[in-house]
């Protein structure tokens, strides 16, 4: 195949008004094929949503398009002035080797591509100014020689650039944070200050690998309204990878969708996607859970000190039997402050109590920084409680180590890093002590974790959480983010399947669960 | 009087080493196993430009600096494919090689300095002298122990200055997670390059200084205990700033002093040192991982 690196109005030429465009795009791993001769083409200022089901190669097309990944076959172009050019795949020997040919992310960045990560990535050991200053391109002061040699030079250009940095901050509301340490500030200011990171790297085309996850209904909102106008502002074209239930939020913004499906790319109207959203989505997740299962209509709900609430699901026609998981008075606190629990009008510490009674789902929906992933971390033994009891199946395991609550019936389902990314799912399930390999996962098993997709990958976790043997209750963070339609109708199964001797305890960021409800006592 | 100076000039050439291997621990998150070998290199060719070819000190810590610097520019292109544990063990591949070559290089009756005997092998070389530097002799202990604190001082300023600037935020960044910095268009490798050479060279001017104020050096300067050694004060101390490995060196070079006064007798007083140095590394490790005074945890 002929391999060329056209540069700057080669570039435009081949690439038609276009800013991004690829062509026949091949990509396989270990013999599976996941683009099949895919498609794209990125006009400036679109906002486009990109989806597809579990495994359908979403996470490839965007490592692909960012320079993280070299496709087997195909072409991309980029319009990006003389930092842009033309790769066709596969790069002939020379290519590999010529610095000016390198199809790297650096590059892609340098012609204007950008990216930012599902799960953020900020430098945690630096504020959020320098995460943002670091990016800033041509930097005099980054030349050890220029430091010594030109320091006032270097010095003015660093001042310019903190300022640039504030300002670029303060426009997503992040001035009062610039000095914050990036391992210190929220969910929801983290994943502002990636965008500007991003931006600032000189970025017109910014693409984003599920920016709404773990978000909140309000974080969501807010997050929207950031990416909105930064489109504006600056002139962005944006493409968005996002999953099931965050699809129809970003569809008020996007202009166009991407739909992946046996490796090629359908586009398709927002307005169209949005109808037959409608019918697979509904209302959230409890709506969801309800039709697609054979749940009670109505969940009883018990609100939790400091805004969170319990709703409890039962199975129609099966009566929820004892209570298997009682928790009373539970406290988590650091340093006298509540990280879990809420603080009363009289300034003492109050805990949380609640019980779940064997058959039962409980969805469990509350803010960002609520204490979702403290409580369930507490509940199975990573963290220490100040205060109260949990009692599994009559017996007090406050004080047992996780193991021992383990081998009890408890287990516990991480909303990231739950997978051993080194083992095969076959081993995967050894370790788990599952039994019985749910539908569908047969086909991996002999395959290596790290080559899962993210969906297959939450699959696997979420099987080895409710498959342990004698499970009495299970503890799901987030377990639905990364799946699509059928993967969710397969994961709500499999959660049902569990329900005959355990229960189910579900955490989800408020907004995802509204029902109806009647208050629970 | 000359017992303080004494320890004030090993204070000064070890706060050096501590210092400059901070830039690849601490700033590069890579543990290295070999930074003695740099030392080495810098004492050797100080010690042989100035013995057989009569250099002047300037030339010859130059030269010194010089062949460590390329030295550490060959062996860094190693990062680019190795990292963590690998890199630990090309770290270690350098460190044997280089204490191989100069324990062995080396042929009797004939003179150190020569192709055929370049280090003089196990027997070392002697009669370094201290050097005149623009007229004024550092023969005097005071005067010598005024340049290594001040070598010492003037090089934590410029590595102050030098890792606070956007070159450090970069170093910085791309140990926290390469792969982003790689896509925010940086240039990770080449910044890791200049820091090693940075601290290379500086580690080597160490080794210079040491030569020139012992006057006598053997292959133990490139012994695997001596890069230990500099890494324990840099991992006491705490990396990730300036202040750490000043800490570290201080401690672990003066601890073994303040033993002395403690009336061990001198038959076990080697080995209790060495007990009462493993417990702190041990407690160290268990309470304060970060070290003394660091702010990065070396994985």
């Amino acid at each position: 195949m002929a391999s060329t690196v056209s540069r700057g109005h080669g570039a435009n030429a081949v690439s038609g008004g276009f800013v991004l465009r690829a062509e026949g795009l091949h990509k396989a791993f270990g013999g599976q094929i996941i683009l099949s001769g895919t498609s794209v083409a990125l006009r400036a200022g679109e906002i486009v949503l990109l989806r597809g089901e579990n495994g359908s190669g979403k996470t490839t097309l965007l490592n692909i398009l960012t320079g993280y990944l070299r496709p087997d076959v195909g072409q991309i172009f980029v319009n990006g002035g003389s930092a842009g050019g033309s790769f066709t795949f596969p790069r002939r020997w020379w290519e590999t080797i010529s610095p000016f040919a390198q199809f790297t992310p650096g590059r892609m960045t340098r012609a204007g591509v950008s990216r930012t990560w599902q799960d953020i990535r900020l430098f945690p050991s630096q504020t959020l100014l320098d995460n943002v200053a670091v990016a800033v391109p041509n930097q005099q002061g980054e030349r050890p020689s220029r430091l010594l040699l030109r320091p006032l030079g270097a010095a003015r250009q660093e001042a310019r650039v903190r300022d640039v940095a504030g300002s670029a901050l303060a426009r997503v509301g992040l001035s009062g944070y610039v000095n914050a340490s990036a391992d210190r500030v929220s969910l929801g200011q983290a994943k502002r200050a990636a965008f500007v990171r991003a931006v600032e790297t000189g970025a017109r085309i910014l693409l984003l690998d599920e920016p709404l996850a773990g978000l909140d209904d309000n974080g969501v909102s807010d997050i929207l309204s950031v990416l909105s106008d930064l489109a504006k502002t600056r002139g962005l074209t944006l493409v968005i990878v996002e999953h099931l239930f965050n699809i129809p939020r970003v569809l008020d913004l996007a202009t166009a969708v991407w739909t992946l499906r046996d490796g090629l790319v359908a586009v398709e109207e927002p307005k169209a996607v949005r109808e037959r959203m409608k019918v697979e989505v509904g209302h959230g997740l409890s709506e969801w859970l309800r039709r697609s299962s054979g749940l009670a209509s109505t969940a009883e709900t018990q609100r939790l000190r400091g805004g969170g609430a319990i709703s409890f699901f039962s199975k129609a026609g099966l009566e929820p039997g004892e209570v298997v998981l009682e928790v009373d008075g539970l406290l988590v606190s650091r340093r006298g402050r509540a990280i879990m629990g809420d603080q009363g009008p009289d300034g003492q510490l109050r805990g949380l109590s609640f019980k779940l009674r064997r058959g039962e789902i409980a969805v469990l929906e509350a803010q960002n920084a609520w204490g979702k992933t403290t409580l369930l971390e507490s509940l199975v033994g990573v963290l220490p409680v100040t205060r109260g009891r949990i009692v599994l199946d009559g017996i007090d395991v406050t004080r047992l180590e996780p193991w021992a609550r383990a081998s009890l019936g408890l287990s516990m389902l991480q909303s990231r890093r739950n997978v051993f990314d080194d083992l095969t799912v076959r081993e995967s399930f050894q370790v788990a002590k599952v039994e019985t390999i749910p539908d569908g996962l047969e086909a991996f098993s002999s395959r290596r974790v790290s080559n899962l997709s993210g969906g297959e990958k939450q699959r696997v976790a979420l099987a080895c959480a409710l498959g342990m043997r004698r499970l009495r209750v299970a503890l799901l963070d987030e377990p639905f983010s990364a799946f699509d339609r059928a993967s969710m109708i397969a994961a709500v199964a499999q959660t049902e399947r569990s329900l005959g001797d355990a229960a189910v305890l579900i955490a989800v960021p408020a907004g995802w669960a509204p029902t109806q409800r009647k208050e629970r006592l | 009087m000359n017992y303080v100076l004494h320890l004030s000039i090993y204070l000064g050439i070890y706060c050096i080493a501590a210092l400059s291997l901070n830039i690849i621990v601490g700033y590069c998150g890579l543990l290295t196993m070999a930074h003695a070998a740099y030392f080495a290199i810098g004492s050797y060719v100080y010690a042989i430009t100035t013995t057989r070819f009569l250099w002047t000190p300037l030339q010859a810590a130059s030269m010194a600096v010089g062949a460590s610097v390329v030295l550490s520019v060959v062996v860094s292109l190693a990062p680019r494919r190795f990292k963590r544990d690998s890199f630990v063990l090309i770290s270690l591949a350098v460190q044997v090689i280089v204490f191989s070559v100069i324990a062995n290089w080396f042929e009797p009756m004939t003179p150190p300095g020569t192709l055929r005997n370049l280090t003089n092998g196990p027997f070392g070389i002697s009669g370094v002298l201290r050097p005149s530097i623009f007229g004024i002799s550092l023969e005097p202990l005071a005067r010598f122990a005024a340049l290594a604190v001040g070598a010492a001082l003037v090089f934590a300023v410029v590595l102050h200055f030098l890792l606070n600037s956007p070159w450090g935020r970069l170093l910085k960044a791309s140990r926290d997670d390469e792969l982003v910095a790689r896509g925010l268009g940086k240039n990770v490798d080449l910044a890791r390059i200049q820091a090693f050479a940075f601290a290379c060279g500086s580690v080597a001017f160490a080794g210079a200084l040491y030569a020139s104020y012992v006057g006598y050096i053997d292959p133990s300067t490139a012994s695997l205990d001596h890069s230990i050694l500099m890494l324990s004060l840099v991992i006491v101390g705490g990396t990730g700033n300036i202040r750490g490995p000043l800490a570290g060196a201080a401690v672990l070079l003066l601890l073994p002093e303040a033993l002395r006064t403690a009336r061990i007798d001198d038959a076990v007083a080697a080995s209790v040192r060495l007990l009462i140095f493993g417990v702190l590394l041990v407690v160290m490790m268990h309470l304060r991982p970060q070290g003394l005074l660091g702010e990065y945890r070396v994985r």
